[in-house]
């Protein structure tokens, strides 16, 4: 499609609600630089934007500035994360308890484990998103540094037998990039650290599949969560 | 006046988006503190608005500030406008909240957003979060016909597609697009009107 027969949806494009193929046009007409399109969008994002003052201003709770501050401040990170997360908290201290109480040999493995996840968690540049909520099945947190992948997940559903659950990188353009598999520990919980690359990922997706994992996805993503 | 030549007009902050996005890219966490201080209330507002659960709202605040703090480097100080970009964000957060419930989650999902580049938010009043900017708005939007607003009021605050829209309306998709169409224009002109005499 050319320009002109895009430029009426421009605005539909600036909120969010295009459909194809005129989203797909506009999108492809941005990523090439396209000027007029470029310029069109700008401008009725201007316009869309502007909706956001219309809402009625209402004061968020005053540890949420903590909160938000803490994500990128060392100094406050843990008191941010401890306080978010107690279910992960636990998960993280099971883990140390397990080395503990483990041969030096397996708790050596673990120990390296756990530094592993810690220095995803604790990195400024890691992104932290959170997925599902508190009232549903399937909630959690991921963080995804250049490091890898960190995945905290709790309630997440029963797997029947000769299934797990596999992580994938989902790039931007491309195909998923399976990121290995993981089990919970029979409460429904699971923490699982891929060691990989995640360039150029653009989401982070969790599928059922067959044990040993699939090299593509075989199923629909239970969690689907946009970086 | 252009239209954006007016909404470059009503850029009254006095605090250049430019000084504090040069300071988040330099990974200060006390910028990080006053990009919360000139716009946290406002993204509560919107996210507030959307999810209306002050738990998920949190979460998604949170999110907001991570997601322009580990794309800060793509915006260009003294061309975006931190402000209208932040919101923009945060409106898409809660709006994809809303979709994963619904399971509206869309096809493009995977896609990475290209609607939440900074370079998009070059031609944008800065001080979206003006009380006196804010009633103007608030005005015009109440100025647009009941069809016109329905529209703006299911687009804006629950994200659903046009196609979506006729089906819950109970329209012809081609008149629901035309209301999106003019209600935007009516916004983008009385906007313009309404900032050279505000």
């Amino acid at each position: 499609m050319n320009c002109s027969e895009i430029r009426e949806e421009y605005g539909a494009y600036a909120l969010g609600i295009a459909e194809d193929p005129e989203r797909s046009e506009i999108a492809a007409h941005l990523a090439r630089n396209c000027a007029e399109c470029r310029e069109g969008v700008s401008d009725a994002m201007a316009t869309a934007g502007l909706i956001a003052a219309a809402v009625k201003f209402q004061k968020p709770p005053k540890h949420l500035r903590e909160r938000v501050v803490g994500m990128v401040d060392r100094k406050k990170h843990h008191s941010w994360m401890w306080s978010l997360l107690p279910w992960g908290v636990v998960a993280v201290l099971s883990v140390i308890i397990l080395a503990i109480s483990i041969p030096a040999e397996r708790q050596n493995r673990d120990l390296e484990k756990l530094d592993a996840v810690l220095s995803i968690v604790n990195d400024p540049t890691t992104k932290d998103v959170t997925f599902g909520e508190p009232a549903k099945q399937s909630k959690g947190r991921i963080f995804v540094s250049g490091k890898g992948v960190v995945f905290i997940g709790a309630s997440l559903p029963k797997v029947d037998p000769g299934k797990t659950f596999e992580l994938w990188v989902i790039p931007a353009t491309g195909k998923p990039v399976p990121a290995g598999t993981f089990d919970t520990k029979g409460d429904s919980t699971a923490v699982y650290l891929y060691n990989g690359s995640t360039a150029g990922a653009a989401a982070i997706a969790v599928t059922i599949e067959p044990d040993g994992g699939s090299p593509q996805p075989t199923t629909t993503p239970f969690i689907v969560t946009k970086l | 006046m252009t239209f954006t030549g007016i909404i470059l007009a009503l850029d009254m902050s006095g605090q250049p988006d430019a000084e504090l996005a040069r300071q988040l890219q330099k990974r200060d966490p006390e910028a990080m503190g006053k990009l919360y201080d000139r716009f946290g209330r406002v993204a509560w507002s919107v996210i507030v608005a959307i999810v209306r659960d002050e738990s998920i709202a949190e979460d998604l605040v949170q999110e907001t500030f991570l997601r322009v703090w580990n794309r800060i480097h793509a915006f260009e100080p003294g061309k975006g406008a931190l402000g209208p970009w932040l919101l923009a964000i945060a409106r898409n957060r809660a709006i994809d909240h809303l979709r994963s419930v619904g399971a509206r989650m869309d096809r493009n999902s995977f896609e990475l957003d290209v609607r939440e580049h900074p370079s998009l938010f070059v031609t944008m009043d800065r001080d979206v979060v003006n009380t006196d900017h804010a009633r103007v708005i608030r005005q015009a939007v109440a100025r647009l016909n009941e069809n016109q607003q329905k529209v703006i009021e299911l687009a804006y605050y629950e994200g659903l597609s046009q196609t979506e829209m006729a089906e819950r309306l109970g329209e012809p998709l081609g008149t629901v697009k035309t209301w999106v169409r003019t209600a935007l224009k009516h916004l983008r002109d009385e906007l313009g009107e309404a900032a050279v005499t505000a």
